[in-house]
């Protein structure tokens, strides 16, 4: 198996150091699109730990609350990050939580999904994938 | 972002764990935004606050944060909750049957909320709450923070206000801090519009307005709010207008001829005409017509005013025999007490259920049964209709035949 790693520098919105796998979506609206009492998203797909890496956010003002609602039920990732811009309410979401945002992180898309990802409280992201 | 001393005290905590959290949520998001600073603010309306929506995790937040000792920093209304609070099982008319557990709940929620200084005016027009401006005195101008997305319109269309659309914990937020951040409809230049829209239209009830509620707010992609030249609404057409667009859409401004503050300044800056057929507008109202008789008739979404319970009551009593159909009105608790105690009773007697402090969407009506229902809201056809109800829209007078078989 070979692996390749790559790096990005992200926008650090709520700074924080872990690590994760990472879980893609493609645009994701936090009420209504993930049940934070069983922390799944529609299609299934556990948040638990994992870097949520999201494409673009979208949906209700009320997802704030679902994703305090994560924290609140202990199935917080370990760091959400959005490639394209956060929105209100993702930010808002993220502090009221505590959980490590990063946004404008060009360069994540869904072939990550799966791959390692470490992040640092500057923003910047290392990203091992397997490419066997 | 720059901040000024005060703000950084209350960052650093002195003055207290809930206001720092309050404005340390404001200023991310503002930075995330690419605001330079903040503003005071002087009025907020939180929306957001059903247990329906919140869930168990949102009333954790709020209790947790009132037992912080967060206090509003200014004053502040809040949107309506899932029931009527003096009886919540009044919907059980129209198919809503709530747990007890959602009722105490719902009433922890409130709690909570009135802890922090917030009143409860459980209503989503807080423009026609007398203490709502027995609070503070709102000018044209004046910087507010208001979640409800057709308060929002109404409060930078009509009042002048300038806020953007807040909502979920936001709204509150600002009103703990005192503060939000000064982006987006805060700032003088993003109020300016350059795409117009006029509509020939001589007559345009509540249902067309709602129609061109829904039209502009598909085909107007600009960043810069819209300018609307069409004929005189009325009152009942200005709210079902901006409420449609609120529903339809993401803009949180129009500049109505003859209605907004400064509407001729403003509209010297518009840049590109665009007009609204009639023919479009009853094409589509024609779409979204009610095709059978509906079980139930609801009027009040935004919360219906004073006068639209006296032209119910007034068309009603030319009527004879019993409605066919349930006719449900819901609005704030405060127009409820100073509309005519004659009107009410009118009302009642032609079996009218009058509902306060929630409507049809908050509350979790037709999430059971497949109720038909018929309105003149294009807000409550938006919503109900996703929620799968078969719905149809109609001014009121038409609404009232149709209550009796048409």
């Amino acid at each position: 198996m070979v692996a390749s790693i790559f790096r990005i520098k992200a926008r650090p919105l709520v700074p924080g150091a872990g690590e994760g796998r990472i879980l893609y979506v493609d645009a994701l609206s936090f009420y209504g699109e993930v049940d934070p009492v069983r922390g799944k998203l529609v299609d299934g797909r556990y948040v638990k730990g994992r870097v949520l890496v999201i494409g673009r956010v979208r949906g209700s003002t009320v997802g704030s609350y679902t994703i305090y609602g994560l924290r609140f039920y202990g199935n917080a990732p370990s760091a959400i990050i959005v490639v394209g811009e956060a929105d209100p309410i993702v930010v808002a979401g993220a502090v009221m939580a505590g959980i490590p945002l990063y946004d404008r992180a060009a360069g994540i898309d869904e072939r990550a999904e799966g791959g390692f990802a470490t992040f640092r409280e500057d923003g910047l992201i290392n990203v091992v994938l397997d490419d066997g | 972002m720059h901040l000024t001393r005060e703000e950084e005290r209350i960052l650093n905590g002195e003055e207290g764990e809930a206001k720092e959290l309050a404005l340390r949520i404001i200023v991310k998001v503002g930075e995330a935004l690419g605001a330079e600073r903040l503003v005071d603010i002087k009025h907020a309306h939180v929306s957001g606050v059903s247990y329906g929506t919140i869930g168990d995790h949102g009333l954790h937040f709020l209790e947790e944060l009132a037992s912080k000792g967060a206090r509003v920093a200014v004053p502040a209304s809040v949107n309506p909750v899932g029931f009527d609070l003096d009886d919540p099982q009044l919907l059980e008319h129209v198919g809503v049957r709530l747990s007890g557990e959602f009722v105490s709940k719902q009433v922890r929620i409130v709690r909570a909320l009135k802890s922090m200084g917030v009143r409860a005016t459980l209503t989503c027009t807080p423009y026609y709450v007398d203490e709502v401006f027995d609070d503070v005195d709102l000018k044209p101008g004046d910087h507010v923070a208001w979640g409800e997305s057709s308060a929002i319109l109404y409060a930078n269309t009509v009042l002048g206000l300038r806020t953007n659309r807040e909502g979920g914990p936001l709204a509150l937020m600002a009103a703990i801090a005192g503060k939000t951040y000064y982006w987006g409809l805060h700032l003088d230049e993003n109020r300016v519009p350059v795409v117009g829209y006029r509509v020939p239209l001589e007559n345009l009830d509540e249902a067309k307005a709602g129609v061109l509620g829904e039209l502009i707010a598909t085909r107007h992609n600009e960043s810069h709010p819209p300018y609307v030249a069409a004929r005189a609404m009325g009152e009942l057409g200005i709210r079902e207008f901006l409420a449609a667009l609120g529903a339809a859409g993401s803009i949180a401004m129009v500049v109505l001829e003859g209605v907004t503050p400064e509407y001729k300044v403003l509209g010297e800056s518009v840049e590109e005409w665009r007009v609204v057929s009639e023919e479009e507008i009853n094409d589509r109202l024609e779409e979204l017509a009610p095709t059978q008789l509906p079980e139930v008739v609801f009027i009040g979404c935004p919360h219906a005013a004073a006068e639209d319970l006296e032209r119910l009551a007034e068309l009603l009593s030319r009527m004879k025999g019993k409605p066919k159909s349930k006719i449900v009105v819901t609005l704030s608790r405060r127009v409820f007490e100073k509309t005519d105690k004659s009107v009410i009773s009118k009302l009642r007697e032609a079996g009218v259920l009058i509902v306060r402090d929630t409507c049809l969407i908050v509350s979790p009506f037709g999430r059971s049964d497949k109720v038909s229902v018929a309105t003149n809201s294009y807000k409550a056809y938006f919503y109900l209709s996703k929620r799968g109800l078969p719905v149809g829209l109609a001014p009121l007078e038409e609404l009232v035949y149709l209550a009796y078989g048409g």
